[in-house]
């Protein structure tokens, strides 16, 4: 043990050195067979997604009369100010475009993560 | 060209690639072998279980790794939290704590002279110190990500590396006088 231990790096360094490099040895073969398989890919899984949602818009239009509900609000509608139009049209693309942005920038996050 | 750590875990959570697991296995199973064997004091088959339950854990909640650290110091803190569960398991079962838990000696630390005397001293300490030496020291850790893996304030991770190093210093010292 002749290295100086007076030397504020020596052990740093010392423990550095000795950390050494431990052979795979079929440890990651061991590890890639035990890991799951999902369930579900993620196409697999837009595919299930819009098929639940067109099966849920038809029960709604038929449980909604047939579509007469969209005939009551465009006469809603029409009879609204213009002013109020304005407001509801900037704020239905505000809240559009403030949805759109938040998921592309976790999509982003998470790729880029 | 090789594929970066980031790269690598992105293909995992688009295409669910095994074979980019596997790589990023094969690039820190050494690393993250190595803390856990320092930890269980050189009980090599303890540290390897532990290490695989890391991994398996890592490729599970993959989705939770944001990219704020880098890989490996998120592995480490995975690590680290598997050890600990596992000691709080043992201690429950048989009534040993974690200072009992004395493995079999890693034919890799047997050497001569000072490799031995330092790998001897580093498991005298407390596993507060020993960890905050081993991720700071040894793994070249900065003490922000140290306390990060911890998820202890950083002011305890430069206490317990300070204290721990001049255990160390002191243990190392006793050994040269002899």
């Amino acid at each position: 043990m002749a290295a100086p231990l007076q030397d504020e790096d020596w052990l740093d360094a010392k423990l550095h050195d000795e950390m050494p490099y431990i052979d795979d040895d079929g440890f990651t073969s061991r590890v890639s067979q035990e890991l799951p398989v999902r369930r579900r890919s993620p196409k697999m899984r837009s595919a299930f997604l819009l098929s639940v949602g067109v099966v849920a818009a038809v029960i709604a239009y038929i449980v909604a009369g047939g579509g007469s509900f969209v005939m009551d609000v465009l006469g809603w509608f029409a009879v609204m100010p213009l002013s109020v139009l304005y407001i509801i049209t900037i704020g239905c693309g505000l809240l559009v475009t403030a949805v759109g942005v938040f998921f592309a920038v976790s999509r982003s996050r998470k790729v880029r993560s | 060209m090789s594929l970066t750590d980031a790269d690598l875990v992105a293909r995992v959570l688009l295409d669910d690639d095994h074979h980019a697991f596997s790589e990023l296995v094969r690039r820190h199973q050494s690393a993250v072998r190595g803390l856990l064997r320092n930890l269980t004091r050189a009980d090599v088959a303890l540290a390897d279980d532990l290490a695989q339950e890391t991994f398996l854990k890592a490729y599970k909640n993959i989705r939770s790794f944001r990219g704020e650290a880098k890989f490996s110091t998120w592995l480490y803190r995975i690590a680290y939290n598997s050890y600990r569960e596992d000691a709080r398991r043992r201690k429950e079962l048989v009534g040993i704590d974690e200072t009992q838990l004395e493995g079999e000696q890693d034919p890799q630390t047997v050497n001569p002279a000072l490799r031995q005397d330092l790998m001897y001293a580093l498991r005298l300490l407390p596993l507060h110190e020993r960890t905050a030496v081993l991720l700071c020291c040894q793994h070249g850790l900065t003490h922000e990500e140290a306390a990060r893996v911890l998820d202890i304030p950083l002011g305890t991770v430069k206490t317990n590396v300070l204290r721990g190093r001049e255990k160390l210093k002191h243990s190392l010292a006793a050994w040269q006088n002899n």
